[in-house]
């Protein structure tokens, strides 16, 4: 201490206040750099041209940030092709998550008696809440896209081969935890979608032979989601999905600094790869240059983001999650609706009938070793493709990086693509609007009134302005008995039941469904409290068998709950 | 395809790279500078958390009409020897006046406090004799089968009468203590009504819509187990006559109920307004008249 002092001293002595304090603050300024200046980090981001030797170097070689980071890129692969930048977009929404998330940590509890309660009150009470929780959403949703563009773009550009394979094989463990994060933080909320969801997806898990009880019970801590799941789905999320998460970030970035980023197919002789050998007029350093071009992408996806959460984005809490009562149509998130047109496939072939025949005996042969379709589909075939793209790099016989030496495997990736898509589409819940593709709804008089009052989630019916409410009954008809200026929303709603109705007497549904003729019904407003009020649908028609039946269906509607 | 390769191949300027960053960066700032004003200076979160109160009281009145509506009817008003009206002001107070009720027994907690604690744990000793049954537990705590999220909904929808409570709640409501100690013996039946009372459970097809304590419980018309004492009051009321009620008494008031159901047609059903047309209206066809006179003097006797 007596000798720091000392020097001190004698420091000001010998050049003045101003001159000490400028060099002392130089100097933490640079030790917290890594070896810039004040005046080199200014130099960086002004354009300045470096000095001899270039002191930019030195971050990446003393500090700990930096040695992972390239100190300087082929000058190829610095415009937006071959990159997009998809790789640093991933890392960025990792890091994006990881911060959000720590803040809604602050306010969550796993347990079922508190989860659901600290979502209200992080929307309620807590200042940020509802906009934090709307990016991590978002982020956890536009990371999904993000990351599995990035493996789309490394594959075009055949960037997995030698001797990239095992960089390709770490982002395959990179998507998967990406796929894990979603999904487990998807239970989080405890809200009916989460709960549902969730349960249908590990119940997949359960029709696996042998281990499916085993890994069924190692998930859900029970026989089903309870207390122990929720536990545990959070720990997966905060803890164990990020750290391996991490691991593997490190040794993927970790190889891309090793190999370089690979330069786009046509540069270089097949088989070659030159990525590390740079001709010093082709450098193109770090510092400035890919430090502001990497920024300059960080600042602009975090304003979208930001911008998106404020504005037209807002994540989705349903009413508290109930064991006993599973909504219609459960949702699953949309990343994974190809999973749910895989377990639907019997529904959503072109031609179901003629590939019975070959369907058919695939399946007995299935069933010899225990196997119904809906394992076959939804616990044989997604590990098949994940093997499948592990396998990529090394079962990949051509050594060509140049497109139009890949015709076979940019076909099969294109192919595989629009095979996902169409799964996706037919696995959408209510199947495509319009078009009838994957619907498995059910009987007619229970869709239109699904249609209008949902189990779970928005509603146009909700929606409709509390004092357009009038209290009556109003049958349903193409012209009601309702002001049009008083309540014209309420007129809308009435009209476009009476007109869904009819629509599904006159076409049958897909599955050749169709609502009886004489059904009729009518739209009823209650007032229960002096702002409650309750919506009721019902439908009378002859069933079948020639009875009577009638079908109801209501919501509450408060005056404040103002669904969004 | 010329376009194409320009756009993939783009390489902003050095100057442009800052230009672009600053204003990300400074847009997302601005956003959040906008999100905590709207969040605290202009009550985004008041506004969040009514909606959010509203929602949970919607969750509340499907829970209360699934499993207190059957005691306490749709309108809270309760029902004699079921349970009491919980819809009232002896009950709820008002905005200004606080709770009758909660000043009688003494509960020192807030009102949401007791409903909530009455719900999930029931109430385990039996206060008065005018329950049939004490209050069931609801919470699954206690054995009950609502989750305790659902109980603090269905609080929020009770107290959320206090608005504009049902009834005054003086009637509906015994004072504690009332009708607490022994039970007063019923009168007994002589051999006219015990004959009447067979009549009510069998060829009269009664009990599948009317309830009497002890005796049937059907919940579609009105109440009976005061019936006499209501049928004097009511055949001096100016609507019963405007209606076309010709009745002086209470045998007369039953009969004519019995026998022209869509005269007067009684205003509170357990399941809310009563219907005209839905009480069996050919009951001379299918009663003797004998039967019916026995029918007439044992409903006489239930005050
Ligand atoms: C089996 C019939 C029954 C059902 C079902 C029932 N209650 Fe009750 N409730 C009663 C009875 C009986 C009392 C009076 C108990 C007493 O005072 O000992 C009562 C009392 C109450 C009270 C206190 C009223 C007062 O004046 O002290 C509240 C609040 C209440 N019930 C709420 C509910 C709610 C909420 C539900 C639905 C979850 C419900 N009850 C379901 C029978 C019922
Ligand atoms: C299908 C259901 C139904 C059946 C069966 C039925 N009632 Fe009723 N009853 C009603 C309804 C609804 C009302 C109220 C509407 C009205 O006043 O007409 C009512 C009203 C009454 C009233 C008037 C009550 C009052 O508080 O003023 C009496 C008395 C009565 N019923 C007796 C009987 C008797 C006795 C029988 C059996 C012979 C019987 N009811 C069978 C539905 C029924
Ligand atoms: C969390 C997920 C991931 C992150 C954060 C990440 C990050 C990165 C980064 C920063 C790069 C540098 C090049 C660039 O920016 O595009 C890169 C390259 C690469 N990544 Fe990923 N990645 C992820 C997932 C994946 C996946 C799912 C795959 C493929 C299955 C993959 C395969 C590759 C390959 C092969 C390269 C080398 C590309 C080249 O040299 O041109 N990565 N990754």
């Amino acid at each position: 201490m007596a000798i720091i002092g000392q020097k001190l001293v004698s420091q000001i002595r010998e050049t003045g206040w101003k001159a000490t304090v400028a060099q002392r603050t130089d100097d933490a300024f640079t030790r917290f750099t890594a070896g810039l200046t004040w005046d080199d980090v200014r130099g960086i981001l002004r354009g300045d041209p470096p000095a001899k030797p270039n002191p930019r170097v030195k971050p990446h070689t003393e500090g700990f940030w930096f040695h992972i980071r390239p100190t300087f890129y082929h000058e190829a692969v610095t415009t937006l092709y071959p990159t997009f930048r998809l790789g640093y977009l991933s890392a960025l929404f990792f890091l994006i998550e990881t911060i959000t998330g720590m803040f809604l940590m602050i306010f969550y509890t796993p347990s079922p008696e508190r989860a659901f309660t600290n979502m209200i009150d992080i929307l309620t009470n807590v200042p940020f809440g509802s906009f934090m929780r709307d990016l991590h959403r978002l982020g956890a949703e536009a990371m999904v896209v993000v990351v599995t563009l990035h493996m789309w773009r490394t594959y075009i550009t055949g960037s997995y081969k030698k001797p990239r394979q095992f960089t390709w094989f770490t982002g395959v463990i990179l998507l998967i935890i990406t796929m894990f994060l979603s999904f487990s933080g998807y239970l989080l909320p405890w809200d009916q979608l989460a709960f549902w969801a969730v349960t249908i997806g590990t119940s997949m898990a359960d029709a696996a032979p042998l281990v499916g009880r085993e890994v069924n019970l190692l998930l859900r801590g029970a026989p089903d989601i309870g207390a122990g799941g929720l536990l545990r789905f959070y720990l997966f999320h905060v803890l164990l999905f990020p750290l391996i998460g991490v691991v593997f970030l490190g040794v993927h970035y970790y190889k891309v600094v090793r190999w370089g980023l690979s330069l786009p197919p046509e540069m270089e002789a097949i088989g070659e790869d030159t990525a590390r050998k740079v001709d010093q007029t082709k450098r193109v350093m770090f510092m400035p240059d890919i430090i502001t071009n990497e920024i300059m992408y960080a600042a602009v996806a975090m304003a979208i983001l930001a911008v998106s959460s404020a504005t037209w984005y807002t994540a989705p809490l349903e009413t508290h999650s109930n064991p006993q009562v599973t909504p219609l149509h459960t949702v699953a998130p949309w990343y994974f609706y190809w999973l749910q047109g895989l377990i639907k496939i019997p529904h959503i072939l072109p031609f179901p009938d003629s590939l019975n025949m070959i369907n058919k005996p695939v399946d007995d042969l299935f069933a010899l070793v225990g196997l119904t379709p809906k394992m076959l589909w939804g616990i044989v075939v997604p590990p098949i493709i994940i093997v499948l793209l592990f396998a990529i790099p090394y079962i990949d016989p051509n050594p060509s990086r140049r497109y139009k030496d890949r015709k076979i495997a940019i076909g099969l990736a294109v192919a595989f693509e629009l095979l996902i898509l169409y799964l996706s589409l037919g696995g959408i819940p209510t199947g495509v609007p319009g078009t009838g593709f994957g619907y498995v709804g059910g009987n007619p008089v229970v869709e239109v009134a699904q249609e209008f009052i949902p189990d779970e989630g928005e509603s146009e019916v909700k929606a409709i302005p509390f004092d357009e409410l009038i209290v009556g009954k109003y049958p349903l008809a193409n012209d009601p008995a309702i002001d049009e200026h008083k309540a014209p929303h309420l007129r809308e709603i009435v009209r476009a039941i009476y007109a869904d109705m009819e629509h599904r007497k006159h076409t049958a549904d897909p599955l050749g469904k169709k609502m009886p003729e004489e059904a009729e019904g009518d739209v009823q407003v209650k007032l229960l409290q002096e702002d409650l009020k309750e919506f009721i649908i019902t439908i009378r028609y002859i069933d079948e068998n020639q009875s009577p039946q009638t079908f109801s269906k209501n919501a509450y509607i408060h005056k404040n709950s103002d669904y969004r | 395809m010329n376009l194409f390769y320009k756009i993939i191949t783009f390489k902003p300027s050095f100057g442009l790279r800052i230009v672009t960053g600053l204003v990300g960066i400074v847009l997302s700032l601005a956003t959040c500078g906008i999100v905590g004003l709207t969040d605290m200076v202009a009550a985004q979160l008041k506004t969040n958390d009514e909606s959010f109160e509203g929602r949970l009281t919607e969750a509340g009145a499907k829970v209360y009409f699934e499993q207190c509506a059957r005691c306490h009817g749709l309108q809270g008003k309760g029902a004699d020897g079921a349970a009491p009206a919980i819809s009232s002001v002896a009950f709820l107070g008002t905005k200004t006046t606080p709770s009758q009720r909660l000043k009688d027994i003494g509960w020192i907690g807030t009102l949401e406090g007791y409903i909530e604690a009455v719900t999930a744990s029931g109430i385990p000793i039996k206060s008065s004799q005018v329950w049939e049954q004490n209050h069931p537990p609801f919470s699954q705590r206690f054995g009950g089968p609502l989750r305790d999220d659902q109980i603090r909904n269905v609080t929020k929808f009770v107290a959320n009468w206090k608005q504009k409570p049902f009834t005054d709640g003086v009637v509906d409501a015994p004072k504690p203590g009332a009708g607490s100690g022994p039970q007063p013996t019923p009168i007994p039946l002589g051999p006219k009504e015990n004959a009447g009372l067979e009549v009510f459970k069998g060829a009269g097809g009664c009990t599948a819509c009317h309830a009497i304590r002890g005796i049937a419980t059907g919940a579609v018309g009105p109440t009976l187990n005061k019936l006499a004492s209501t049928a004097e009051k009511r055949v001096t009321q100016a609507d019963y006559k405007a209606a076309g009620g010709k009745a002086t008494d209470a045998a007369g008031y039953i009969r004519e109920s019995i026998l022209a159901p869509n005269t007067y047609v009684v205003p509170d059903c357990p399941q809310g307004a009563c219907a005209s047309g839905v009480m069996t209206a050919n009951l001379d066809k299918i009663l003797k008249p004998e039967e019916l006179e026995n029918l007439i003097a044992y409903l006489v006797t239930l005050r």
